[in-house]
C-alpha cells in the first residue's frame, strides 16, 4: 500500500511553475528520500503532501486520503525546515501545546512528553524558554514535537540543516527505531551519507522526479562510486534536457 | 471544531505572556500610558495664559472689569506703554493686550445733559451711554489661547454687570437631560474615547505583530498541520486577546477614576461587553492584515493605517456631525466609532443594554465579518 501517491502533480505560483508533473510513491513503513538542488521543488513538494497548499493539477493521496483532508492530521507528523517553536515557551510548554492540539489526554500527555524529551536527550532543559536554547536543541525540541502523536507518517524537511555530526547520528538512530517500528519516513536533504540510509532516494529538479531507486541502483545507473557522482550526474542530465527541450 | 483545541490555542497566548514580560507590560502599562497622556493634554483647559492691560480709563470701570477677569486662566500684566505691550506679542511673549482709553468710564456711563430753556426751570437729561469700547489686539496663531482671552471679555462685563445689579433683558435657564452628568468635564467626555482608542490600537498591533511572527516563523504552518481548524486558531486568539482586552479595559476605568475622578454612571458590565467587542473587532483586523505583511518590519509600516483613522475619525476629539459629509460614512466603518458611542452612553448617560444595543449589535456584526475574514483569509493561504 502507498502511504504517499503523487501523480504528475503541478504547482504553479503566477508564472512560475514550481512542480511539473511530479510523480511519486511512498510505500507503507518505508525511509524515503527526497533529494535535489535548491528550488527543485522539495519543500513545495512536501507541503502539498502535508495540506499546506494546493496542487493546482495532478491527483495527490496521502494515507489514501487527499492531503488536505482533516482525517491526514491527525495521522501526520510534520518537522519543517525551521525550527516552528514559540520562542517565549518553555520546551516543555510547547510539546504540551502541540499535544492539547492532537487531543492527547493529560495522562498520555505528560508520559509522552517525559519519553520524547528523554530520547532528544532534552529531559534537563524541559522548563528552559525555547529562546534560550541552542539552535541544536531547538531542532531536538522540534523533532519531539512531530514525534509527539506517534503519527503513521513522519515528513521531515531537511532537519539535520545546522546540526552537529553526533546530534545527526541520534536523530539518524531515531528514523530507523521508527522505520522498524513500521512508521513511514519522508525526508528531504542535501547530506549524501544521509541519502545513503534511506532504502529509496528520488531525485527531484525543475519540479520533476528525474531519478529515483535505491542508492545503489542509482549509482549503477550512471555508472558511478558514490551518490553524490550520481546527483551531479542526474542533475546535470536533467538540465541538459530541459535546454534541449527548451 | 472543538473548545478543548481553542482553549488550548488562548492558553498558549497567556503562557507566552507570562514568559514575555516587555509584550506583558506594553499591554497594561502603554494603554494607562496613553490614558493618563491624553487625559491631561486634552482634558485640561488653558491656564496663566499671558496678557498685558494698558489701562488709561480716568474712571473705574476698566479697574472693575480687570478685576473681574479671571486670575486663573490669564497671567495679568500691567502696563501704560502701549507700543511695546504690543511689541511684546509681537514677539510671541505675550498672547494679548487688552487697551483701556481714557474715556472708557465716561464712555460707558449715562450722559447728563442739563436742558436750559427760556423761561423754564433747568431739566437733567438722562441720556444712554456713549458706549465704550476697550481695545484687544491680539495674536490669533494659537487659537486655542486667542480663544480663550476673548472670551474672558464678555463673561468679565457680564460679572460686572450682575455685581451692579443690572439683569439681562433675555435669560437663559439650562435644564439637564442627564442630570448626573451635568457636570461633566471635558475629561469625562474624553475618557470612553481613549478607552476604544487604546484598546483597538495595542490589541490590532499586537495581533498583527504576533500573526506576521506565527507566519515567518512557521508555527503557523505547525499549527494547521495539526487537527487544529482556522477556526480554532482564531477563536483561540479572540478568546485569549478578549479577555486580556476585558483586563485593559478595566485598568483603564480604574485608572481614570482615581486620576481624573471620571464620571461613570452606567453598567460597568455593559462597559465590558463593548470593550471585548472592540477587542474582538481590532485583533480579526489584525489576523485579516498580517496576510499582506511578510516580515514584522513590514507589519510596522501598517501601523500608521491604524492609528490615523482611529484617533481622528472616530470621534473621540472631533464630533462626528463636524466631519465633512463625504468623509463621515468612513467613520461609521470603523468599529471604535460604535463602541466610543457605546461607552459614552453607558458610562455618562447611564444607560444599559435596552438603549445600546444597536451599537452593539453593529459591533458583533463587525466581529462576525471580520473572524470570518481572518478564518477564510487563512484557508485561502493553503491554496
Amino acid at each position: 500500500m502507498n502511504t504517499i501517491q503523487l501523480e504528475r502533480v503541478e504547482k504553479q505560483f503566477g508564472a512560475f511553475r514550481a512542480l511539473n508533473g511530479l510523480s511519486l510513491r511512498v510505500q507503507q513503513g518505508e525511509l524515503y528520500g527526497l533529494i535535489g538542488p535548491n528550488g527543485a521543488g522539495k519543500s513545495t513538494a512536501i507541503k502539498i503532501m502535508v495540506g499546506l497548499q494546493r496542487a493546482t493539477g495532478g491527483t495527490a493521496k496521502v494515507l489514501g486520503y487527499g492531503p488536505q483532508d482533516p482525517q491526514v492530521r491527525g495521522l501526520l507528523g510534520y518537522m519543517p525546515q525551521e525550527t516552528a517553536l514559540y520562542p517565549d515557551l518553555t520546551v516543555t510548554e510547547n510539546l504540551d501545546l502541540f499535544g492539547r492540539l492532537y487531543g492527547i489526554e493529560k495522562e498520555e500527555r505528560q508520559r509522552r512528553i517525559a519519553e520524547l524529551l528523554g530520547l532528544v536527550n532534552l529531559s534537563d532543559w524541559a522548563a528552559t524558554v525555547v529562546t534560550n536554547l541552542s539552535g541544536g536543541m531547538q531542532h531536538r525540541t522540534s523533532l519531539a514535537v512531530a514525534l509527539l502523536a506517534r503519527p503513521k507518517l513522519l515528513i521531515l524537511d531537511e532537519p539535520t540543516v545546522g546540526v552537529d555530526p553526533e546530534l545527526r547520528a541520534s536523530f539518524w538512530a531515531h528514523f530507523d527505531r521508527l522505520r522498524q517500528e513500521g512508521t513511514t519516513i519522508l525526508i528531504t536533504t542535501h547530506y549524501m551519507d544521509e541519502a545513503l540510509r534511506c532504502e529509496r532516494v528520488g531525485l527531484i529538479n525543475h519540479g520533476q522526479l528525474v531519478a529515483e531507486g535505491t542508492p545503489a541502483e542509482l549509482m549503477k545507473q550512471v555508472k558511478v562510486q558514490t551518490l553524490e557522482e550520481a546527483f551531479l550526474a542526474f542533475a546535470g542530465r536533467n538540465k541538459a534536457n530541459t535546454e534541449v527541450s527548451a | 471544531m472543538t473548545l478543548r483545541r481553542t482553549l488550548a490555542i488562548a492558553r498558549k497566548q497567556f503562557l507566552t505572556l507570562r514568559h514575555d514580560k516587555r509584550t506583558l507590560a506594553l499591554m497594561l502599562v502603554a494603554p494607562v500610558m496613553a490614558m493618563l497622556i491624553f487625559g491631561f493634554a486634552f482634558g485640561s483647559s488653558a491656564k496663566h495664559v499671558p496678557v498685558v492691560v494698558v489701562n488709561e480709563d480716568r474712571g473705574a470701570t476698566a479697574g472693575k472689569i480687570v478685576d473681574a477677569l479671571d486670575h486663573d486662566v490669564l497671567a495679568i500684566a500691567t502696563s501704560s506703554d502701549l507700543a511695546g505691550a504690543k511689541a511684546a506679542v509681537d514677539r510671541g511673549d505675550k498672547v494679548a493686550v487688552l487697551y483701556f482709553a481714557p474715556g472708557f468710564t465716561a464712555d460707558a456711563s449715562p450722559q447728563t445733559h442739563l436742558q436750559m430753556v427760556p423761561g423754564k426751570a433747568p431739566a437733567v437729561q438722562v441720556l444712554p451711554p456713549k458706549g465704550a469700547h476697550a481695545q484687544l489686539y491680539v495674536d490669533t496663531t494659537n487659537q486655542e489661547l486667542a480663544g480663550v482671552v476673548m472670551a474672558q471679555l464678555p463673561a468679565a462685563a457680564g460679572k460686572l454687570a450682575a455685581a451692579a445689579g443690572q439683569k439681562s433683558p433675555i435669560n437663559f435657564d439650562n435644564q439637564y437631560a442627564f442630570t448626573r452628568a451635568k457636570n461633566a468635564t471635558t475629561t469625562d467626555s474624553l475618557v470612553p474615547g481613549i478607552i476604544a482608542f487604546a484598546i483597538t490600537v495595542f490589541t490590532t498591533l499586537l495581533t498583527l505583530l504576533a500573526f506576521v511572527g506565527e507566519r515567518t516563523s512557521g508555527t503557523l504552518d505547525r499549527l494547521r498541520v495539526t487537527p487544529a481548524t482556522e477556526a480554532e486558531i482564531v477563536l483561540g486568539y479572540e478568546l485569549a486577546f478578549g479577555v486580556i482586552a476585558a483586563v485593559q479595559g478595566g485598568l483603564l476605568l480604574t485608572v481614570a477614576l482615581l486620576v481624573y475622578h471620571v464620571l461613570i454612571v452606567g453598567p460597568l458590565a455593559v462597559a465590558a461587553l463593548v470593550v471585548v467587542l472592540t477587542a474582538i473587532d481590532a485583533q480579526a483586523i489584525g489576523i485579516v492584515v498580517s496576510a499582506a505583511a511578510r516580515r514584522e518590519s513590514q507589519a510596522v509600516q501598517f501601523i500608521p493605517f491604524i492609528i490615523f483613522p482611529t484617533f481622528l475619525l472616530s470621534g473621540i476629539f472631533v464630533a462626528l456631525s463636524s466631519l465633512p459629509d463625504w468623509l463621515r460614512p468612513f467613520s461609521y466603518l470603523l468599529p471604535p466609532t460604535w463602541a466610543i458611542q457605546a461607552l459614552r452612553d453607558v458610562l455618562l448617560r447611564g444607560w444599559g443594554l435596552d438603549h445600546v444595543w444597536p451599537q452593539i449589535l453593529v459591533l458583533l456584526g463587525f466581529a462576525i465579518i471580520f473572524t470570518t475574514g481572518a478564518i477564510v483569509g487563512l484557508k485561502r493561504s493553503r491554496a
